[in-house]
């Protein structure tokens, strides 16, 4: 399986995106023209969640070790929010389990990933209601939709793994995107993907089963 | 720009947001009385237990059945400590007494809760369509009105939209002001002049022979099924060791207090000798007219109705939570445990919506009276339901810490929890024993057996499943009961009976 890990991001606008797993699993995670979740709010934040830690461990900058999470260096992490996300890590002591950071970073990952690409140029911000917060619309639809297709790219059974594809195919299914993506990929794609995820390095196995624990254990507490 | 935080962040903040966003003392008591639906009970259940019973012992009922509830919860709370799955019942008897039996309660419990969610429509259509008749001159029979309430839930089970729980919040408040207004005008203006207890005394239970309690005990359990979902909340908890204990007693002592007065107050305002007749007579009007003031006895039916509705959305919502649940553990079909759009477990939602539109169908179709064969035959047969697998729960309790201490005290991994299986083993006994008389049928009457055989045959269904699952599907069999965190390799608990 070939790891792509994350590419430096491009600062502009692109059917190519940036890069990050976070940003695709956002973009997968709302409607291309309204911007509307197609998730509940926190499953949503559990699912970025896993795609942040996922992120720092593509470049290195956190390992998983046991189901706790370590930061491997400041340095490795390549954007302003990992290097966020990746200090709050280091300076916890001891370790936490991956299901403490999930739920910690679920609270904001929703605006700070919205934010960090409304600053690339794929979402614009619209003015919120009094009664409802800010919400960002994306800038281009094909763009919004782009990182659909090119999961079903990347899954294609007749291509290499790509390392950040699967795991960003396994965080969708763990949040609850398995139906959506279920539209768009072939028939029996949730077996391959489940296959896939299987293969992964153990950190992003666990990251995604953690992910999946805490949307299931959300979802059954009625806090979904 | 970016305009990402670059706060540097200190040691203890994630401490600090994780214990900000979970749920104190007050917020999971309010799930729970949310769920409870005291109006329902109060000008529902106990109204229609007076008439259809014909017993009058129900407030010391409620009061000694409160007394085994906390004892019983000394060994539940302390099982959820060590249990961390929000499917309580049937996950604590996986592990105390073996995944196979938990298959049955699952399919015992998934039973239940479905009786008592669609139990609710047949008190919704007839006091819906007597509102409408009275205030909108729209004259139609309860079957229109309970298939208009359940398309309802349908479509809200569907698009996840739980009652908000600020609107929640506002209909239990209204509903326990109601009832205290109601309770205390009811004793203020007692039969004859003069306030009788007697129906508060112990004594009472039995005086209608012995047999007599376990069908008084069903009645005031159901008043109480909600308290157990305390453990639900567990994991989002602020402090699990005290939250959910906390929630737990305080939950049953209000029930206790909120109940029994009320029932008292009906016997009192009545008469004892006269509280059955009453009942029989007024329905859910014995409870409206207590107090005498016709604003209140409106407002009261209005907050009946809506606590009807919000009731049958809550045990739906449940419902579809413990199918969703055992879906994602394969003990039921797989297509149960996925969500489609939103996290909607879809299937399981259609599910429990196609039973309550099969039941209320079949009720119509045979003409069969709703408030007394629908609400209160499948309400209190729920009831029994939840009582078996508080029983068996308190044994699968004691089984588990016999194993393994784990530092819980004598009375609350041994004492209690074996004290309490055994009173409730014998009501269930007693109860079943004269389910003729809790249904208001005569000996023999295929009801009084149908309906608590049906429990044993689901309990086999589901042993000889359990056993299926161990023998042809071991991966399956393994993560019985670890819940949500079948997805991970950790197990929610250690020390596992296999």
């Amino acid at each position: 399986m070939t790891g792509q890990g994350s590419a430096r991001p491009g600062p502009r606008l692109g059917l190519s995106g940036t890069g990050r797993a976070a940003d695709e699993l956002y973009l997968i995670a709302h409607h291309e023209q309204t911007g509307r979740p197609h998730l509940a709010p926190r499953a949503v934040g559990l699912g970025l969640a896993g795609a942040l830690l996922a992120e720092l461990i593509f470049s290195s900058a956190a390992i998983i070790d046991a189901g706790t999470v370590t930061c491997n260096g400041l340095s490795q992490a390549d954007d302003p929010l990992s290097i966020t996300v990746a200090g709050q890590i280091a300076v916890e002591s001891p370790p936490r389990p991956v299901s403490d950071w999930l739920a910690f970073l679920a609270r904001t990952a929703s605006a700070e990933v919205a934010a960090r690409l409304e600053d690339d140029g794929y979402l614009t911000a619209v003015p919120g209601r009094p009664w409802r917060g800010a919400r960002w619309v994306p800038a281009d639809p094909d763009c919004a939709f782009a990182p659909v297709a090119r999961l079903k790219a990347a899954l294609d059974p007749s291509r290499p793994g790509d390392e950040q594809a699967v795991t960003v195919a396994g965080l969708a299914a763990a949040c609850g995107l398995g139906p959506r993506l279920g539209l768009y990929l072939p028939p029996g794609t949730r077996y391959c993907i489940d296959a896939l995820v299987g293969l992964l390095d153990p950190g992003l196995h666990d990251v995604i089963a953690a992910t999946k624990a805490a949307v299931d254990a959300a979802l059954l507490a009625h806090r979904i | 720009m970016s305009r990402t935080r670059t706060a540097h962040p200190k040691p203890g903040a994630v401490s600090r947001a994780l214990a900000a966003d979970r749920l104190g003392v007050p917020a999971v008591l309010f799930f729970v009385m949310a769920g409870v639906a005291p109006l329902t009970v109060a000008a529902g259940v106990i109204p229609t237990a007076y008439a259809t019973t014909g017993l009058t012992a129900i407030p010391a009922a409620f009061i000694v059945i409160a007394v085994i509830l906390a004892i019983f919860s000394a060994g539940y709370v302390a099982m959820a400590r060590a249990i961390r799955n929000a499917g309580a019942f049937y996950a604590f008897i996986a592990a105390g007494l073996g995944r196979v039996t938990g298959v049955a309660a699952a399919l015992v419990a998934l039973f239940a809760y479905s009786l008592l969610q669609v139990g609710l429509y047949g008190a919704f259509g007839p006091n819906a369509a007597s509102e409408a008749a009275a205030h909108l001159g729209v004259h139609g029979p309860w079957w229109a009105f309970a298939l208009g309430a359940w398309a309802v839930v349908a479509v809200l089970g569907l698009a996840r939209v739980e009652v908000t729980g600020r609107v929640l919040g506002v209909l239990l408040c209204a509903e326990l002001a109601v009832i205290i207004a109601q309770t205390v005008g009811g004793l203020a203006r007692p039969a004859g002049g003069h306030l009788s207890f007697a129906t508060l005394s112990p004594a009472a239970l039995g005086s209608a022979g012995l047999g007599t309690f376990g069908v008084l005990a069903v009645v005031a359990v159901l008043g109480f099924v909600g308290f157990e979902q305390a453990p639900v909340l567990g994991e989002e908890a602020k402090n699990p060791r005290r939250t959910v204990p906390a929630a737990t007693y305080t939950a049953l002592a209000l029930i206790a207090v909120v109940y029994a007065t009320a029932s008292w107050a009906m016997a009192a305002h009545a008469g004892t000798g006269h509280v059955a007749a009453a009942a029989a007579a007024q329905g859910p009007g014995l409870m409206f007219g207590l107090s005498g003031s016709a604003l209140l006895s409106q407002a009261a039916q209005w907050l009946f109705l809506t606590s009807l509705f919000a009731a049958a959305l809550s045990f739906h919502n449940s419902v579809w939570r413990y199918t969703y649940a055992l879906g994602r553990e394969n003990v039921l079909p797989t297509a149960f445990g996925r969500t489609s759009a939103s996290n909607i477990p879809k299937a399981a939602s259609l599910a429990q919506s196609a039973t309550g539109l099969a039941v209320i169908t079949g009720y119509a179709l045979t003409h069969q009276d709703p408030m007394t064969r629908l609400f209160f035959w499948l309400g209190t047969s729920g009831g029994l339901g939840i009582m078996i697998l508080l029983a068996v729960t308190s044994a699968a309790v004691a089984v588990f810490f016999a194993r393994n201490a784990r530092g819980e005290s004598i009375w609350a991994r041994l004492i209690a929890p074996a004290l309490a299986a055994i009173l409730l083993a014998g009501i269930v006994v007693l109860a079943v024993e004269h389910y003729a008389v809790l249904l208001g049928v005569p000996p023999g009457s295929p009801a009084a057996w149908v309906l608590p055989a049906s429990y044993a045959a689901i309990a086999a269904v589901g042993l000889c499943w359990g056993l299926i699952l161990k023998v042809r599907r071991p991966q399956i069999y393994a993560a019985i009961g670890l819940g949500a965190h079948a997805a991970t390799a950790a197990p929610a608990i250690t020390g596992r009976r296999p």
